[in-house]
Formats: structure tokens, sequence, C-alpha cells
């Protein structure tokens, strides 16, 4: 039987199951964020950008639509970009998460942070840390993207001043100097 | 009679470069910072200096409004209505104040943002006059509760008594002598009026409001006489939301010495104004903060009934309270841009000359007034004979508001595809044809270089491309009054140690002033803008403009560099006999202070601040009149002498089999006088054409006319322009010299929006010969004009 | 949202044996009524529950999660040449999947083309075929329609733009999921666990009801059912499969109109077998019968493309609003056929 198995490959642990349920009211939760192991109590029913923006004090990560609809929340669940205002903070588990706060090392800006300023990708901000997770994201899996791979990776985002263009120039940008 | 102000004479950089740049002599107020050269010549001003806040923004350090907490902080929502129309005729609030989590509830007596009936006084029998909801979403009262979820929990709580009404949400049912009347009298004006004059006495009949004539000149029916060609036809353009990525949101936090309160605002010094007056407040007891800001486009210019009801939650509840809308509440409730009806008819000789032009309009901006067409059909082709005739049209729909370009934006739509007929009724060029009509040498050299860039020697008859991908290249113009706010002010203070800051309210909503004004000062003082520390945002500060009306730029970068200027010369007085040499040999470049006479006689900036005998020294300055004087003076603001402009060129594609049609390729060719930071400029014109693109052909406003709700309150099915329908956006700017201040610069921002629509509207009928005179130009309305709908559908 | 209990599954079985009512039955009430607050349901990847918790239609007592039950999440080729795809695969995976790109291009095209990258990294492909409509009546919580129990499909006479062309019935929903519009195509069929642990098999195509059959539901699965795998056959070596799909905008919109085409063509090109079908154009994924038997026994040359893109439109019924998806679709269809027969 040939099996092409698809579960992603990281580390973890059995799913840690109360006996019976939890909640409504707060439970304890811990979160692998940026690398920090952080403890929050929430109620099961809060998004992860509640929890982000609230009790953990992540503001970087902004709340635009709350439907999923225009990614301004993107942050990182084991490298993937996902949409923390549709996810559960109980349901993030022991899977690790980058938010914006945690792209760039101290002082040392993210290459697409980098370009993103140099291609002024950013006018009033409120998308762009969305779009920074999504365009670093991108260049982490695929490091020589073409414009088309570009528009795909942000096609889910809404920017209503308009930084396509320069957002699509900053990540080429990034991606040539080759260490995006 | 005031004494005149000393004056002298000065030569200016007058022309647009690359075309030709020559002189021209001004009288300019003696305290006036002297005229700067052209850009070429500069070290800071017209570069594409990285902007100072964007590693903020990148990093999500940057701090929005929606991002504040302040201890103690009270979490507060609008209770609002259900219904599109009703009688409010009694509010019990009893339970939701004993609710042991909730700390404040207040009931919305005085609506803002919205016409007032003439007869507003009118008691239901409440014995409290309750104003009545007018659409679904209307604010009614407001909680301030512990924490989110109990706000919720509160709203529920408030009993509203309501005697639910017929109401009419679309505007052509609006206008039918039997429909609902929206208001129970004539109205008597409103906040925002966008174009059209909307105070005092119009007549209204059930809905309908008007006739406003404005701009008429000449005889129209003797103008209609001589034209040897008539072109008359309808357009209909939508409703439009502005969809700010941070909703409209607000912390407003009462303290007995005075009120301080974040907002997501286009204008600090204003709403200080405005609550200020609304709470019976000295101004300088009313602080209004923001530091990043999500998005305006023209909503966020005034305190709104959200602000108001945050800051009386908080005094009644003595604590921070923060309110932030929903998405949903944002597409219902805080402004929009409204949709209109226009019948254009334009008369012109058989060589083009335009002897007539008369238009008729209607619009609606929901229960709000001033859903007219701009100034475009008055104002940008030269006629001697122009009537008009605006209506406003209410329904039970939120109120609208200035949004990006208001009027003109839609009046260019028609305007522009109009003046398109015109020509190949005349069988000449459309750029020809402009070439004939249009006075305006700025707007002739954008068709030049536009015409170039996007290829239009290459452009076939309408309609020529075989097979279903039909391309089409069309053009079209803008026009804007630059508006520049005299009541202008900033700081400029050098300390001790050298270090540099300038303090002003202006705000900066994604445009980068900040940025700007860090060029500006440093510029004058040979610093880099990396020296100047930039604060702005607070009333704190010398009030600055609003940043609406792409007026920001006009407004604050004179008085930054005059503030700079003098500044220096003071720093000179006081350094000169350090230096052994007379004030007036003094220059600065480097961050040196250096004799023109002897460069060994110099000091660096640092030193000569610490010769300062204060810790600091400060200038605060304003702006005077533009040199060659203003068209037209307004409280606070004023008219230049001329319009901001801009060309621009849409290259598209359509599926004919499918209605789609893709913007392939875009030319902006603008004008903002003298650019000050290229790179910043260029991110704002792909802002306006983006939204233009998406205005043409992806937003409506869809209500559903049985129940009066918006159906598409949100980011889903409004449909916004995203990554995959932007192309290639070439943007070109004149740098256009006109000697009129210290900084001879303006803004952009409108005209980058205006002419969007149009040009891709006249590029849809050069590729398919068929001509869409409705917005948004969607699959649908594609199939539909191409005949492609199958009948008895 | 509401408040609800949480609680994580280690199984299929411990999942179907939680009490749960389907979502659908949660969000049915009777007119003037609320929605059963007393629910149960089971979540995949959540992306369409929070959608409607957040809008206040669903308001569950108690979550039972399904995301991380291993063994759901993996994509298997049998021996017999079926492929078993787990419910709980992220739609990102199927579109990614090697195996369903060669061999299954139309279900690769349908899922790569989904929603947005975000959405695709955590929707299940189960989740996904299980979504309730995205009709703007249906997703308000101030519109009591008959879908969820009360007596008007506000959609007939009003904003219908959106909405079906075919088989209304009642209501006026288009089916929600690209994927299952390929799958249909496919013949896929999904295998339902229940608590006892016996599992059935559907075709797909059958397991979505048309309104008249059931005005509350879209699908007939059980209370206490999970969907756990969906099986797709072994296909002929010439067959090939693709998916097109038409929004207003190319960038993250719903489809005005989708196509999914399987051709199985023989020697000389003669087509023994085509499966045409149309999404957002029906309640359920559209079986285009009459466009199919054009091309049976045919070669596919232009002509018969176009002729059995005609036929494909057979029986609609446009409302007031969504007759421009006719010439959309037709074309759609054309340019499906002739490209599943250039692959």
């Amino acid at each position: 039987m040939l099996e092409t198995s698809l579960s992603m490959s990281r580390a973890r642990a059995e799913i840690n199951t109360e006996p019976g349920a939890v909640g409504p009211s707060a439970v304890p939760l811990t979160l692998r964020i940026n690398g920090t192991v952080r403890t929050v109590a929430v109620a099961p029913h809060t998004t992860l950008a509640e929890v982000l923006r609230g009790p953990l004090d992540l503001t970087g990560t902004k709340i635009g639509c709350d439907r999923g609809a225009c990614s301004a929340c993107t942050v990182w669940l084991d490298g993937l970009p996902v949409a923390s205002c549709m996810t559960l903070a109980i349901d993030v588990g022991d899977r690790s998460l980058t938010t914006i706060e945690g792209l760039s090392d101290g002082d040392r800006l993210h290459p697409v942070q980098a370009a993103f300023i140099e291609h002024d990708a950013v006018q009033c901000g409120f998308c762009t840390s969305g779009m920074v997770m999504s365009c670093a994201a991108l260049l982490a899996r695929n490091p020589h993207p073409t414009l088309d791979d570009v528009k795909a990776a942000t096609g889910g985002h809404l920017c209503r001043c308009g930084t396509y263009p320069h957002v699509f120039a900053a990540t080429l940008a990034a991606a040539k100097t080759g260490r995006g | 009679m005031s004494p005149r102000k000393p004056m002298r004479q000065e030569k200016f950089p007058f022309g647009i470069a690359g075309v030709s740049v020559g002189e021209i002599e001004r009288q300019v107020p003696a305290g006036e910072a002297p005229p700067l050269p052209t850009n070429d010549r500069l070290a800071v001003i017209g570069k594409s200096v990285p902007r100072i806040n964007g590693r903020a923004k990148v990093t999500g350090a940057a701090r929005f409004t929606v991002d504040i907490k302040l201890p103690g902080m009270l979490h507060a929502r609008l209770l609002r209505s259900p219904h599109a129309h009703a009688h409010i005729v009694s509010i019990d609030t009893q339970a939701a104040e004993r609710n042991p989590d909730v700390r404040a509830v207040h009931v919305i007596t005085d609506v803002v943002g919205r016409a007032i009936e003439r007869d507003a006084g009118t008691d239901h029998g409440a014995g409290v006059h309750l104003p009545p909801a007018l659409y679904v979403g209307a604010p009614i009262a407001a909680v301030a509760a512990i924490t989110e979820e109990a706000v919720d929990a509160a709203l529920g709580l408030i009993k509203v008594d309501y005697e639910v009404l017929p109401f009419v949400v679309d505007m052509e049912d609006a206008r039918k002598p039997d429909a609902p009347a929206v208001f129970a009298s004539p109205v008597i004006g409103t906040g925002f009026e966008g174009r059209a004059p909307g105070s005092g006495e119009i007549a209204q009949h059930g809905n309908i409001r008007g006739p406003v004539k404005a701009g008429a000149r000449g005889d129209i029916d003797a103008g209609f006489a001589e034209a040897e060609v008539v072109v008359e036809e309808d357009y209909r353009t939508q409703v439009q939301t502005h969809c700010c990525m941070e909703t409209h949101s607000v912390v407003a936090d009462w303290r007995p010495d005075g009120l301080t309160i974040y907002l997501s605002t286009q204008f600090t010094a204003g709403v200080r104004n405005e609550l200020a007056e609304a709470f019976k407040l000295p101004r300088n007891r009313v602080r209004v903060v923001v530091d990043a800001m999500g998005g305006g486009f023209g909503s966020k210019s005034s305190a709104g009934n959200y602000a108001r009801a945050a800051v009386a939650l908080s005094r009644a509840a003595a604590a921070p309270v923060r309110l932030a809308l929903d998405r949903r509440e944002e597409q219902l409730d805080s402004g929009n841009r409204p949709g209109t009806f226009q019948r254009l008819k334009i008369g012109a000789r058989k060589d083009g000359r335009l002897s007539a032009i008369s238009l008729y309009t209607y619009g609606t901006a929901g229960t709000a007034t001033g859903a007219g067409v701009g100034n475009v059909a008055q104002a940008m082709y030269e006629c001697p004979n122009f009537a008009s005739e605006q209506y406003d049209v209410f329904i039970n729909a939120g109120p609208g508001c200035a949004m990006r370009g208001p009027g003109n934006t839609p009046g260019a739509f028609a305007l522009e595809q109009a003046i398109d007929e015109l020509a190949e009724k005349l069988t000449i060029d459309p750029l020809l044809l402009r070439d004939r009509i249009d006075a305006s040498p700025v707007r002739h050299e954008e068709r030049r270089r536009g015409a170039e860039r996007i290829g239009w020697s290459g452009r076939h008859a309408p309609g020529a491309d075989k097979g279903p991908i039909k391309r089409g290249i069309g053009v079209a113009q803008s026009l804007w009054g630059a508006n520049v706010q005299t009541n202008a002010s900033c700081e400029v203070r050098l300390l001790r140690d050298g270090s540099v800051e300038i303090l002003s309210s202006v705000q900066d909503i994604g445009t980068g002033i900040g940025t700007v004004l860090a060029q500006v000062v440093a510029e004058e003082l040979g610093l880099r803008p990396q020296d100047i520390t930039v604060r702005i945002g607070d009333t704190e500060f010398p009030a600055g403009p609003p940043s609406y009306g792409s007026r920001t730029t006009a407004s604050i970068t004179p008085p930054a560099r005059n503030a700079a200027y003098r500044i220096k010369q003071m720093l000179f007085e006081i350094v000169a006999p350090h230096l052994n040499v007379a004030a007036e040999d003094l220059l600065m470049r480097g961050g040196r202070i250096v004799a023109r006479s002897d460069a060994t006689r110099s000091m660096s900036l640092r030193e000569a601040a610490a010769t300062l005998r204060t810790d600091q020294i400060g200038v605060l300055a304003s702006r005077s009149d533009d040199y060659g004087g203003f068209r037209r003076m307004m409280t606070d603001a004023a008219l230049a002498q001329n319009d901001l402009g801009g060309v621009q060129f849409a290259a598209v594609a359509i599926d004919t089999e499918t209605g789609i049609v893709r913007v392939e390729r875009f030319v902006a060719v603008q004008d903002c006088g003298r650019p000050m930071n290229p790179r910043q400029i260029e991110s704002q014109v792909q802002g306006g054409v983006l939204q233009g693109i998406s205005y043409a052909l992806f937003e409506d406003r869809i209500f559903d006319r049985h129940t009066g709700s918006m159906l598409n309150a949100d980011l889903e099915h409004y449909k916004i322009v995203g990554s995959r329908e932007t192309p290639d956006i070439d943007v070109i700017l004149l740098e256009n010299y006109q000697g009129e201040s210290a900084t001879d610069a303006y803004g952009i921002a409108e005209p980058a929006n205006i002419a969007t629509a149009p040009a891709i509207a006249n590029a849809v009928y050069n590729a398919i010969g068929v001509r869409l005179r409705q917005l948004p130009m969607t699959p649908a309305a594609v199939l539909s004009a191409l005949g492609r709908i199958p009948r008895g559908s | 949202m509401q408040h609800f209990e949480w609680v994580s599954a280690r199984s299929a079985a411990e999942a179907a044996n939680a009490g749960t009512t389907t979502v659908a039955a949660a969000m049915v009430a009777p007119a003037g009524g609320r929605v059963f607050q007393n629910a149960v349901i089971v979540k995949a990847g959540g992306i369409d529950l929070l959608d409607l918790m957040k809008e206040g239609l669903l308001q569950p007592r108690r979550i039972v999660n399904l995301r991380g039950i291993a063994g759901l999440d993996r994509i298997v080729e049998q021996r017999d040449g079926t492929l078993r795809i787990g419910a709980l695969v992220t739609i990102a995976q199927v579109a990614a999947s090697p195996i369903v790109r060669e061999r299954y291009a139309a279900l690769a095209d349908a899922a790569g083309s989904s929603a947005s990258p975000q959405i695709r990294n955590v929707a299940t492909l189960g989740g996904n075929l299980l979504q309730r409509p995205r009709c703007w009546y249906f997703r308000s919580v101030r519109h009591h329609c008959a879908r969820k129990g009360g007596e008007t499909c506000f959609a007939f006479g009003g904003e219908n733009q959106y909405h079906a062309i075919f088989d209304q019935n009642g209501c006026a929903i288009v089916h929600p999921s690209t994927a299952a519009t390929a799958l249909v195509a496919l013949d896929a069929k999904v295998v339902l666990v229940n608590a006892e642990g016996a599992s059935r098999e559907v075709a797909l195509e059958n397991f979505y009801l048309l309104p008249d059959k059931d005005i509350h539901r879209e699908n007939e699965l059980k209370p206490g059912e999970i969907l756990s795998t969906v099986v797709l056959p072994k296909l002929s070596p010439g067959a090939r499969s693709l998916h097109l799909k038409q929004g207003e905008k190319d960038s993250f919109d719903w489809p005005i109109a989708d196509v999914a085409v399987l051709l199985d063509r023989g020697a000389g090109g003669v087509c023994r077998r085509a499966s045409i079908v149309l999404g957002a154009a029906a309640p359920v994924p559209h079986r285009a019968k009459a466009a199919e038997a054009v091309l049976i026994g045919k070669s596919v040359r232009d002509e018969t493309a176009r002729d059995a893109a005609h036929a494909a439109l057979t029986g609609a019924a446009p409302l007031t609003k969504n007759a421009y998806k006719l010439p959309i679709f037709e074309t759609l269809v054309r340019r499906a056929i002739l490209a599943a027969a250039a692959m």
C-alpha cells in the first residue's frame, strides 16, 4: 500500500485532551509565541487575534474585518500564514506561533521589512503587519518567486490605501538580495 | 484699516520642469523664507526619503487608536436601530444601568452627520426629544462596561420601544410621489455638504431637495442653439463606502482637568474645537491625539456620534472609554460616497469648440445632503454657457460624507465619457479635442507625456480586435481645487544639545506628511531628515491643517519652512559674534554653521546650540497667502489660483465571453506643484488609481428593498481591489513650479482618484465599441451591453 | 461569539459518540424562535463555524474538536488505484499534492483557487464539502429565511445576482464548495462514520440534496456522523480533468460561475465518458447531463464543445438578476471541454 502521508512532520506532542470538556469559562492556555512560552487564561470562544491583542499585548497583529476576509490578522502557525481572527486560541495547541513582533531580530529587520521601507510599501500601515507576514512566508518557502507568485501569496489581503504595487516590488527585491 | 505688511520682491522658478522653467517675480511678506530653487538643486526636498514611521509600521510597533489601552479603560458599543425607519417611543435603560458590569449608559439625543429636520424639536410624547431612527444601524444609545463581553450583554438589556414606519432604500423609489418620507419635515442642512451647497432655503418635496443651481454662466439656450453637434446621455454612479482598514475608533478619557481623546482622525485640531464646543469646555482643556491612523479617505474628518458618545460615557463613568466600530457598523454608518444620476448635455462646433454644457443631476447621500457632482463639468473645459441643476434624494440609509474627490469623482465619470463621445462624433482624436478645448497648459503636458507612455498612437478603432479578448486604451482627466488651509501652524524648536524638532497637530493618515516635514526642516537647516524629530498628531502642538481635501502638504510645509528659516536666523544672530562675522554671512550646511566668506569660520550645530541662553529656542509659524493671491477665501481655508489635475490612461482587456474587465496597464500623469517626496507621492497616486479601479469595476452597496438592510456590510460581498486586480501603474509626476509659497507644494490624493473610472470606461468603449454609462462595470453590465444576456430572463 | 465548552476528540469514533448534531440541525429555528442553544457540533478547520458563530447564527453549547485526530489527515493511494483523502487534509495540502495534481487535476485546480492562502492553510476538505451556503440572506441573523426554518426565501424577487439558475425549488442558494464541483465530476464518494464505528459510502453527487428534498440542509449527513474520508476512483489512463473558476474579482472572491470537466477519450480521440459539472449554479453541484450526452461518441472539436456548452444550460431558469450567469457558464463549459481535450 503506497502511502503518501501529508501529515506535517513537525514535532507535535499528543493532543492534550482533558478527560472531559473545558470551558465555557476561562481555561489556562500555554502558547509558544515568537520563541517564548506565554500562559494566559481565556475562554474557549476567544480567538487567537483577541488573545494576541488583549492579554498578550502583542498589538502588531490587527483585526480588519474579524471574518477572514481581509487577512490583516495574518500570523504564522508552524510557519504557515493563517488568519488569527478565524483561529480559536484554544485550538493552537503546541504549534508554534510567529507574529509580526517575532519577525525581526532585535534591531535587525527581516529582509522583507527592510524592503517594505525601502520601496515604500506602506501607507497607513494597518494592513502592513499581515502583508509582511505573507510575503516573508512566501520567501521562506520560495526564495525565487515570480510576480505571479507574489500576487498569489498576497491574494487574500485587502489594502485600501493601495500599496500592492510597492509590496510586489519590495518582495521581489527582498528575494533578489537572496537573504529572504 | 490694518497697516500693510512689509513685503519684498523675489524671483521664483516658474514653469514645468522638462518643458520650460523660467522665473516669476512675486511680492512676498518680509518674514518669508527665500525662494527655493528647483528640486534638482536641493539636497533633501524632492528626494524619495524613506518614510520615517516606516519601521514602526513594518514591525507592528506603530500604535493605532484601536491598539490603545489605558489603565481602568472601559469598553463601549453603540446600540443601533434594527429598523430602517422608526420613531423611538421610549428607551428604558434601567436594566442596563443596574447591571454590575456596566459603568455608564448614554442615550443619544443629538445626532450629527445627517440632515436635521426643520421641525426636529417635535416631541413624540416621550417627554425627552429622541431623534427618529432613519436607517438600519442608526445609533440610538451607548453603553460602557468593564469588558467587551459585558457590553454586548448590556446592549441587550436596553429596551427600546420602536414605532416602525415605512422606509425606502432605493433612490428611484424614493423619488416617486407616493414614496415613504424619510424626513417628517424639510431639512435644513448638515455637516459635510459635498460640493452642493446644502444649507439655507432649498425647496424640498417629499424626499427630493433642490434644485441647487451652481456655476451658471452665459445663456444656455443660445449656447445649444449655436451647437452643430450635441451629445446628451445619462450616467449612473453607485454609492461607495470608504472601507478604511482601521475602523472608526476612539478612546475618550474625561478627567477633572480636561478631556483627552485618542481618535483615528483626519483632523485633530478640528475635532478638538468641535468637542470643546459640544461639551462646553475651553479648547485648551481638550486634547486630541492620533499616532498611526488606519485610513480615512474623507470619513474621519469630524467627531461623529460614536466619538461624542464615548466622551459622554467617559464623563459619566469617570474612566477612559474605548469604542471601536466593527466592520458591519463601519459599512452601515461611517459615511459613504453618494450615488448619482447625471444627464449631461454638451453642445459643440464642428471644430470641437464647446458652446454649451448643461447638467441635470440627482443623487443620494442617504440621510444627509451633499450628493452633488462637483465642478468638473463647469470648470474643466472652456465653454461660455453652462447651467446645472442638482438635487438630493433622501433614502433610509447611512449619511454620506466626503470620499476622496467628492463630487468630482462621479462628475468626471460622466463628463470625460461625454467628451470622448463628442470626439468620436466630430471624428477628432480625444486628446486632440482636449488640446483644443482645455486651456490648462499643465494638463496639456500631462496628456502629451501620458500618451507617449501608454502608446496612444497604437490605439485602434473601437471594437477592432478580433477574437473574444478585446483590448482598448482610454484617457480621462481630473481637476481638483487646490485647497489651502490658511489656519495651519507649526513650531520648530532647537534644543541646547543641538536636537531639532517640529511640532504640529497635523496628522499622518498614511500620506507620509511627517517625513515631508522632516525633509523641509532638514533642507533649511542643512541637516539630514533623520536628524529632525517630528512630533505630530497632537493638539498640544500648534494647530495644523486637516488631512483631507488634498491640502495637507500645501498647508503645513510653508509654515514648517518659515519656522525653520526663522530659527536659523535667530541662531545666526546668536552665533555670529562667536565666529566674528555678520549674521547675514552665515549659512547652514552638513550639520554645521559656516561663514560664506570664510569657510574656516564655522561651528557644528551642536556647538552653536550650546551657546543658547536657555534650553531651547522655538519659532511658531503659519503660512501667508499664496504669493500670487488666492482665487477665493473661505473660513480657515482658501482656494489657490490654479487647480490640481491629472491625466490618466487605462489599457484594458475585456473578455467578451465572460464580461470580465481587466486593467492591464495604467499611466497616471499628475501635478502637485513641487513634489516633495516622489516615492511617497507615487504610493498615493497608485492608491488613488487602485481606489478608482475598484470604484469602476467592483464596489457597490447592495440594499435589500424589502427589509431595508445593507446585504453586503462586510468585506466579502463588498468587493474591493486586491492583488490580482492590480495592474502595472506607471506614475509620472510633473514638477510644476508656480512660485506661490515657501515650498510651492500642493497635494495629490484626490486628483489621483478622479480620472480613473472614466479612463477605464473610455478604454472599455475603445475595446468593445459599446459604452458603459453605469458603475460598477461588472461582468453582468458588460454582458448586457454586448447583448449577450438571453432575453426573457 | 457566545461561550461554549471545548473538547478534543482523539478519534473519529469518539467524535461520533459525542452526541453531536449537524450544523444544519443546530441552525434551524421556528419562526420567531431562537436557534438551538444546546447543540454539540464538531469542528475541523473551523472556518465556516467561526463565521456562523460570529454572525450569531449558530450558538453551540459544546464544540468537539476534530483537528489533530490521527489518521484523518492523510492522502493515501490504495492498492486498487483509488485515492483516499482524509477529511482533515487541508485545502492547501490538497492543492499541493502531486498525486492529486497528476491524476485529479480538477480537484487540484478547485482547491488551489479557493478562498485565500490563509484560509486554505486551515480549512479542511471535509469542512469545505460540508460548509453552509454563502447566500447573504442565509448569513444574516436578521433574515429568518426558509432554509433556517422561516417562511420566505428572500432571494426570490430580491437581490439574487449571486444565486441559483437551476432547481431553486423554494430556496435559491448555490452550493458553496468548488471542491464539490470538481469531486462530483470526478465521481468521488464520501465515507461517513457513525457512533457505532460503522461506515457507509455515498457518492458525493447523491450526498447533496435539492431543496425540495429537504430545504433545511444541503447534504444528508446524519446527526452523530463524521465525514471521515473522500474517495476518488481509479480513472482510466486517458482521463483528463480540470476546473475553471470565475469570480467577479480574481483575488479572493466566491465564484459567480465554476465548471469541472472530466473527459475520457479512447482511440481516435472519441469521447467515452464525460462529466460536466456546474458550480455556483444550483443548490447542489449541477451535472449537465445534456451536455455530457452531446460529447459521448464524438471527438472533441470546437463545434462539439460549443454544442455541449449550449446544452449545459438546458433547464436553466434564471431569476430576476442572475441571467448574466448563463453566457458565462456557456463560455466556461466550452473552454473547459477544449482545455481538457488538449491536456
